[in-house]
């Protein structure tokens, strides 16, 4: 059996376990760059008079109106909260599959002796009390239907939150109470097929016969109809599988249009992503820059451009990989544009040890000591202690970076950011 | 006189690397060595129900908790009759002790006070 472990409305939640005086009231989380909302708790949700997907500055008055609590991302909270919770998973089980920040896979194969409903709500209740973090669990033979009982046990109330498929009757109750919308990993095209041959719950694509699906819907739909029918088929993974590229792109905090401010926050991301690549012990072959201004402007004439960068030499230093971007910028900077975002992709990764020189660079130029001091220093002292000096020096002068008005402290990574009690 | 059979204790081995090794004479130590005390292990009974807090004011000085000192949290902890806890009040955060007959609402057990030397 496998249980699917979520945790619910988890970045609002993250905010919630240092702000217990917003318990019951409706709490949001800001996109980076406090554009748009992109997390809502429970009673946010409810507000459904509220259009979330409108821009912040539209919605902001009906927000204020109904008391919504708004929070900037903390990302840095977020990705500790997550490794605890993953960390508690990991008691209970030794095979965990963390699929994302906010969700994890457990592998309960081998627990027949146990009283699944039961471990289910000893898994719940450790986690939020270890972590303030509630939690909803799903136990099923296979990943689909795992991720089916976990949603069955948020959305019906007197499940509270755990829900097992350990029988038929249960499995084809279960396929009966989800729409097709409802199942995993099942898009909307394909759905919209489905409506067409008059297929609207799980329980009646489970009936659909497999030569069709697979000829309508490829092997993913195969997969998915073997998985709700019981029939285990996608595999169980510890690892994350080796990504083939690395990439950020993010907002400007307000729109740019001299070159030297992009170039910096270019620079930045490029610090960033090699970094990321550093730690995988890969190196990239290509590098690509793409540079856009604000097509949801309607007064803003646009341009937008990308060009991709063939590496001489395959590298993951800083250093290289900055005076590329920016000779590849200025390729697709055009003067005259308000321009919105950059966004850098590090593309054809490879391992650090397959990398080949040419007859002229026999290896990368560039001083692996320096970059390896560099790693060291920000691991130490936190992200950006030291950074290549293009990239930015002193943090008022950059204006390209994302606006994070209401972030809450970090709490649990920071030693003078701690949560706060009494009055002082 | 009854004898109990002696409870082998595993050493535990230290893999950090953060140890000399000598090229001379060996170590007399060498087979007495013991892990560092980690602070981490020893204040707390698990790493992810840890939180750290920072006291401000002398609300508390009862308690013996004092302005700026930081409280432990160790929210794997149970809740013992008479100890130390954090807990959630309409008013926000108190520390109070626990007593069985006070439903309370719990955030987590203290387990130390940090009081920086002056």
């Amino acid at each position: 059996m496998i249980a699917m472990v979520d945790c619910n409305s988890f970045y609002a939640s993250c905010e919630q376990v240092f702000r217990p005086d917003l318990k019951g009231r409706p709490v949001a989380v800001l996109s980076n760059n406090d554009g748009c909302i992109i997390a809502k708790n429970k009673e946010a949700k409810a507000l459904t008079h509220i259009p979330y997907r409108d821009p912040l500055f539209k919605i902001k008055g009906l927000l204020a109106q109904n008391d919504v609590t708004l929070f900037s991302s903390n990302y840095t909270l977020y990705g500790d909260m997550s490794d605890r919770v993953m960390n508690v998973l990991r008691e209970f089980s030794p095979a965990v599959e963390v699929y994302s920040i906010d969700e994890s896979f457990v592998d309960l194969s081998g627990m027949t002796h146990l009283d699944l409903n039961a471990y289910g709500h000893k898994i719940k209740n450790t986690i939020v009390q270890h972590t303030g973090i509630p939690v909803g669990v799903g136990i099923a033979p296979t990943k689909v239907l795992a991720k089916l009982a976990n949603r069955i046990s948020k959305k019906v109330a007197h499940l509270d939150h755990v829900y097992v498929i350990d029988t038929e009757e249960r499995r084809i109750e279960a396929l009966n109470w989800a729409e097709t919308k409802d199942i995993w990993g099942l898009g909307k095209k394909h759905v919209e097929r489905l409506a067409h041959i008059g297929v609207f719950t799980a329980y009646a694509f489970t009936e659909v016969p497999l030569a069709w699906v697979r000829k309508e819907m490829t092997v993913v739909g195969e997969r998915l109809w073997r998985e709700l029918n019981g029939e285990s088929c996608i595999p169980f993974e510890t690892l994350p599988r080796k990504k083939k590229a690395i990439g950020t792109a993010k907002s400007f905090g307000k729109k740019l249009d001299n070159l030297p401010q992009i170039e910096e926050a270019c620079a930045y991301y490029i610090s960033e992503v090699s970094e990321v690549l550093r730690s995988q012990k890969c190196c990239c072959t290509q590098l690509r820059v793409y540079l856009t201004t604000n097509y949801h402007s309607t007064n803003d004439v646009q341009h937008a451009d990308k060009t991709i960068v063939t590496l001489s030499v395959p590298t993951n230093d800083t250093f290289i990989l900055i005076v590329e971007a920016k000779k590849a910028l200025k390729r697709i900077y055009k003067p005259g544009f308000k321009y919105k975002k950059v966004g850098v992709d590090l593309l054809g990764l490879i391992p650090e040890e397959q990398v080949q020189g040419n007859l002229f660079m026999p290896e990368a130029t560039g001083d692996k000591r320096l970059i390896k001091a560099f790693d060291a220093i920000n691991n130490r002292y936190g992200k950006s202690t030291v950074s290549a000096g293009l990239s930015g020096t002193s943090k008022s002068n950059k204006e390209w970076e994302l606006i994070k008005e209401e972030r809450s402290p970090r709490y649990t990574t920071q030693w003078d950011s701690l949560l706060e009690i009494g009055k002082g | 006189m009854k004898t109990e059979p002696q409870k082998v204790k595993r050493a535990v081995t230290d893999y950090s690397g953060n140890r000399s090794v000598q090229t001379g004479f060996p170590s007399p130590a060498t087979h007495y060595r013991e892990p560092m005390i980690d602070l981490n292990k020893e204040l707390s009974s698990s790493r992810d129900a840890t939180f750290f807090v920072r006291v401000k004011g002398d609300s508390w000085k009862s308690h013996n908790i004092l302005d700026k000192d930081v409280l432990i949290i160790d929210r794997a902890q149970m809740p013992k009759e008479g100890k130390l806890a954090l807990v959630i009040t309409e008013e926000g955060f108190d520390v109070q002790r626990i007593n069985a007959s006070k439903p309370i609402e719990l955030w987590g057990m203290i387990s130390y006070i940090i009081h920086k030397a002056v």
